[in-house]
């Protein structure tokens, strides 16, 4: 209990608690996962908000992240800087998220945000070419790859734009209960 | 052009993040190629401070409304309100994204009226590259020129914000804040001005209620740290975070879920041992007899012998008033009993009906069929999955997936002539008759089994070897065939050749369900009615012990198949046939053998009370079993695994046939039959629930509880009372259903509405093509002296040949939009109408294409208003 009080102050870890689906001890638990990640740069005190920020190479080789396929675009979407560099702030941020917590539409924002490769507010058919490569591993024919991704556009497209804007991967996500529980890193 | 800015933009409650930073630095990384324009050399102050300041500060939903109206203007003949009204103007940048494309315009096309736009997106764009390398320090280094009334806007809605998340209450103000899509810092600013607020309202409140007030917040915080240690404490009684975690990311969700529900099994299990031990074992432990049976160990196994003196079974349990002092409170065992178990019974039903509601209603919201394409592949990863060669395997997997549901579309166009139709008919009915033949033969052999074990038993009485070893006869042959049967069942599935995967596991669940459904069924029958109405001595505690030896036998065989099922015959897999391959985890057999043991708990709580006790410590050894089984043998299951929905079903399996058959069972036990006349806590009464009577009789001569009395003779022994209660309901649950009709119709009403919204865009789009290529053709000769003279325009080009090409480009635009597309955008801006170039060149066909145009955008706004609508549920 006692070195708790050293790294946040009681109102630092209040404000992480309203700010984060976790309770103060996986916020506490979250801090030392992400010192772990390089203790020599992590300050074991958080008091005076120092201005620490890990590195995507440190950040994707978590065990939690390190062979997902969509890693770098997790870290990205997550980072204030948007190369996948993270403050703690965002390390927090990104978990509560991906966590068990947090409510449908907040997942569906981000796993939006995630497949969506090239910022555009939209997944076209070259975001979803990427995540099919990514998810099967590059192990299809360009043909094939392209013929999925007819199909996902013609289902999902509501509004006949030929690509998938925010409301459209909304609504398929309702549809796909199972996402819930598959949007969801344990820590 | 609208579209132009709707495509990225539609959206705008989603842009204030981070994560819109990334697009900027994106899009203007892009743009440093571009940036030969001499004119963004001359950045404009005031514009940078926009783009940079609307970053950090969100345009809200009222604000979105206003952008359409400005980009409206913007983009009818009105040139000035770019330069003329900085409000809009500041509004216009908060939102507007530089298009590549645009801020790059050939120097030759260049008109002079063109310039302020130009240098304004050029100057955004620059800007968020800058930002992008110093985000930090974006807001210090622009010095706002025209902040007040961009600040003041933004303040506004924060100020908006704040004023609705204050006036919440504590607790949904901290989900609202948790669930922004913004980032952590965003948030705590938020918060903490929202706290601010609150301190100051209390604060002008705390001249009247001083001591109150400040009584009442210490208490409400105080209450919530307590809360909060409270809910720590919780989460560090969750078992097996760690070993769930592995067993996540090296098998994914799918068989994970075999291992929460189990746990869950194990919490309801503990938590009916906790009370049944407290409330029934510890006070029969006082007024306990010695027990001069002998212990041999074989005990152990049978559960008859020394066991059957002991709290175990129903049996032992007295029926006296257990009191320690001659004149103190007493302890009524009889209502002790009933009531310990009809409670636990209770919060059974009530804890499965929530979470089965729950899940639910998580789960199953649209019931329509939905064949999934779509979530097939976008919410398909799991993100659980940590192991590398899981994530391997799963990859591979998926490929194969992906290459079946291809072939698949392919497929569906054979039709199968009517020969075939009828062959697949009638292999389908007689796997079913199989299936249902073997689960009726299984039953009567378990009938005529029970029946003869009874006989045996009633002659002999002795305890010798040789009527032990028959008494594990019948749970020996019940697991068997709940062992052995499910095999035959999924090689009927093979035999069967469905078409679709999921029809075959379905089918196999079923018939799997059927089987345990009628075995548990048939033997429910054997005890109420042929066991209860034996001469036996006790036969509550033969019931008891047969449902204990059921259990523990269950528990052998779970072992054995642990065995015998994966790690045999993963040897054999890896060595003898490597054909075979290692066995996957078949999550629905397992879980429905769950299902079956603890429908046997449940039963046979009454009869046995501490058998949840036995359940815990079996269900705590097989978690560790399968979980070292599944690390050592198994692999993780080729097929996608629907985990959400298979976890409802089959909490709702546990619900219907599970707990509402073992609630009847418990009902007639309670209600119909004569308990034995010699033991157990309901000795010499008709009926078990005659106990209940008795003790309202007595309570009638105590003048305190006669609120007792009148509950239980208005209430409980009333038909009115329950007329009226089913009458309610029946009327609430038709009202519901009918709400449930009408949202059905609404839904499928909103949805035309989207799809025809999208025809619409998509007509007045092909029009509006149409209009701009006959304005091409017009325009054609003229402008192609301009383009002579610009070295990166290709003469050849025929801009009304590109249109298309352009338009096509809205809907599919993807980053690798080759430069180019670039060179022609200056037609696009003439040939949208831009004002600039239009209003001078041809005033003729202007009319024509503006109206178009106007009808376009207000098509446009339209849906983007709806679209906010939609976006309310969305934000908190």
């Amino acid at each position: 209990m006692g070195n708790k009080q050293t790294i946040f102050t009681p109102e630092q870890l209040d404000a992480y608690q309203d700010c984060t689906f976790f309770t103060r001890k996986e916020i506490l638990r979250l801090f030392y996962r992400y010192r772990d990640l390089a203790p020599q740069l992590v300050p074991l005190d958080y008091t005076d908000k120092p201005d620490v920020t890990l590195p995507y190479e440190l950040i994707g080789s978590m065990p939690e992240l390190k062979d997902n396929p969509f890693r770098q675009r997790i870290a990205e979407v997550f980072s204030e800087d948007g190369e996948g560099n993270m403050t703690l702030d965002d390390f927090l941020d990104m978990f509560s998220v991906l966590s068990e917590m947090a409510p449908r539409d907040l997942k569906a924002y981000y796993a939006f945000k995630i497949y969506d490769f090239n910022n555009d507010d939209y997944i076209c058919k070259s975001d979803l070419e990427k995540t099919v490569n990514k998810l099967t591993r590059n192990e299809l024919t360009p043909e094939e790859v392209s013929l999925a991704c007819d199909k996902v556009i013609d289902e999902a497209d509501l509004d006949n734009d030929g690509k998938l804007s925010l409301e459209d991967f909304q609504h398929m996500i309702i549809r796909a209960p199972d996402f819930l529980s598959t949007f969801h890193i344990r820590i | 052009m609208s579209y132009h800015y709707n495509e990225a933009f539609e959206n705008p409650d989603y842009h204030f993040s981070e994560t819109l930073e990334i697009d900027r630095g994106r899009n203007s990384q892009k743009n440093r190629f571009s940036h030969q324009n001499p004119y963004d050399s001359s950045p404009n102050g005031s514009y940078r401070e926009h783009s940079g300041r609307g970053q950090n500060y969100p345009p809200d939903i009222p604000m979105a409304s206003m952008r359409h109206d400005s980009e409206y203007s913007q983009s009818l003949p009105r040139v000035a309100v770019l330069s003329r009204s900085p409000y809009g103007n500041c509004q216009d940048n908060l939102s507007f994204e530089p298009e590549p494309e645009l801020a790059y315009s050939p120097p030759s096309t260049f008109h002079p009226l063109d310039r302020p736009y130009t240098r304004r997106l050029s100057g955004a764009s620059e800007v968020s590259f800058i930002q992008r390398r110093n985000r930090r320090s974006a807001d210090e280094i622009f010095v706002p020129s025209c902040s007040l009334s961009k600040t003041d806007q933004v303040y506004k809605e924060e100020a908006k914000l704040i004023g609705n998340l204050v006036s919440m209450s504590a607790r949904e103000r901290i989900k609202a804040i948790q669930k922004m899509p913004e980032t952590m810092k965003k948030k705590r600013e938020i918060r903490n001005k929202v706290r601010k607020e609150i301190t100051k309202k209390s604060g002008s409140r705390r001249s009247q209620f001083d001591c109150c007030t400040q009584c009442l917040h210490r208490m409400a915080v105080s209450y919530r740290r307590f809360r909060n240690s409270l809910s720590e404490y919780f989460h560090q009684l969750q078992l097996w975070h760690k070993t769930l975690k592995i067993i996540g990311g090296k098998f994914g969700t799918g068989v994970l879920s075999y291992f929460v529900f189990l746990k869950w099994l194990l919490t309801f299990n503990i938590f009916s041992f906790l009370i049944n031990f407290s409330f029934i074992a510890i006070p029969q432990f006082v007024a306990a007899e010695p027990n001069n049976l002998s212990f041999t160990g074989l005990e152990l196994i049978t559960g008859a012998g020394y066991f059957q003196e002991t709290i175990l079974y129903y049996g032992f349990y007295t029926n006296a008033t257990i009191s320690k002092t001659e004149n103190g409170a007493s302890y009524n065992m009889q209502l002790a009993y009933i009531f310990t178990v009809g409670i636990y019974f209770v919060i059974c039903l009530f804890s499965l009906v929530f979470s089965m509601t729950k899940s639910f209603r998580r789960n199953f919201i649209n019931p329509q069929a939905y064949s999934g394409n779509a979530s097939k592949l976008l919410c398909t990863w799991d993100f659980n999955i940590t192991n590398e060669k899981a994530v391997k395997l799963k990859q591979k997997n998926l490929s194969t997936q992906i290459k079946e549901a291809l072939f698949e579309v392919n497929q569906e166009v054979l039709n199968f002539s009517l020969k075939e139709r009828v062959v697949h008919i009638v292999i389908h009915l007689a796997s079913w008759v199989a299936s249902l033949g073997t689960a009726v033969v299984a039953c009567a052999g378990v009938y005529f089994l029970s029946v003869n074990n009874l006989e045996l038993f009633m002659k002999e009485r002795k305890n010798d070897l040789e009527s032990q070893a028959a008494m594990l006869v019948l749970p020996i042959v019940a697991s068997l065939l709940n062992a052995f049967i499910p095999f035959f069942y999924s090689w009927l599935g093979l035999l069967e050749k469905f078409q679709n995967p999921r029809h075959q596991i379905y089918v196999t669940i079923t018939r799997n369900i059927i089987l345990k459904i009628s075995i548990v069924g048939i033997l429910c029958y054997y005890w109420l009615n042929i066991v209860a109405a034996s001469e036996s001595q006790c036969w509550e505690t033969l019931v008891g012990q047969d449902i204990y030896r059921l259990v523990l036998v269950d528990f052998i065989f779970c072992l054995l198949g642990c065995f015998f099922g994966e790690f045999v015959r993963r040897i054999i897999g890896t060595t003898v046939y490597v054909s075979l391959g290692v066995p996957e985890f078949d999550i629905a057999r397992n879980v429905l053998d769950l299902i079956y043991a603890q429908t046997l708990t449940w039963i046979g709580i009454f009869f046995s009370p501490l058998l949840p006790g036995i359940q815990m410590i079996s269900f705590s050894i097989v978690f560790y079993v399968k979980k070292v089984s599944l690390m050592m043998n198994c692999q993780p299951p080729r097929k996608v695994w629907r985990a959400a929905q298979m976890t409802t079903f089959f909490i709702f399996l546990l619900f219907f046939p599970s707990l509402v058959g073992v609630l009847s069972v418990i009902a007639v036990t309670v209600w119909r039959l004569k308990p034995s006349k010699e033991c157990g806590p309901f000795r010499g009464l008709s009926s078990m629930y005659a106990a209940i009577s008795e003790w309202i009789e007595t309570l009638k001569n105590y003048p305190g509880s006669e609120w007792v009395v009148w509950i239980y003779q208005n209430l409980f022994q009333s038909e009115l009372f329950f007329f009226i209660l089913s009458t309610l309901l029946l009327i609430i649950t038709y009202l519901y259903w009918q709400i449930i009709e009408g949202r059905k119709t609404m839904v499928k009403l909103l949805r035309k509405q989207i799809i025809n919204e999208g025809k619409d865009k998509m007509f007045l789009l092909e029009k509006l093509r149409a209009l701009q290529m006959a304005k091409q053709n017009l325009s054609a000769p003229r402008r192609q002296d301009q383009k002579r003279s610009s070295a990166s325009y290709h003469s050849s080009m025929q801009p009304a040949q590109h249109m298309p090409n352009y338009l096509e480009r809205t809907f599919d635009r993807n980053q690798n939009a080759s430069y180019d597309e670039f060179s022609y955008s200056p037609e696009i801006l003439e040939g949208i109408g831009l004002p600039l170039d239009a209003e001078t060149s041809r005033p003729s066909s202007r009319t024509g294409v503006s109206e178009a145009l106007a009808l376009a955008l207000r098509a446009r706004r339209e849906a983007e208003r709806e679209d906010e609508d939609d976006d309310k549920d969305f934000r908190p």
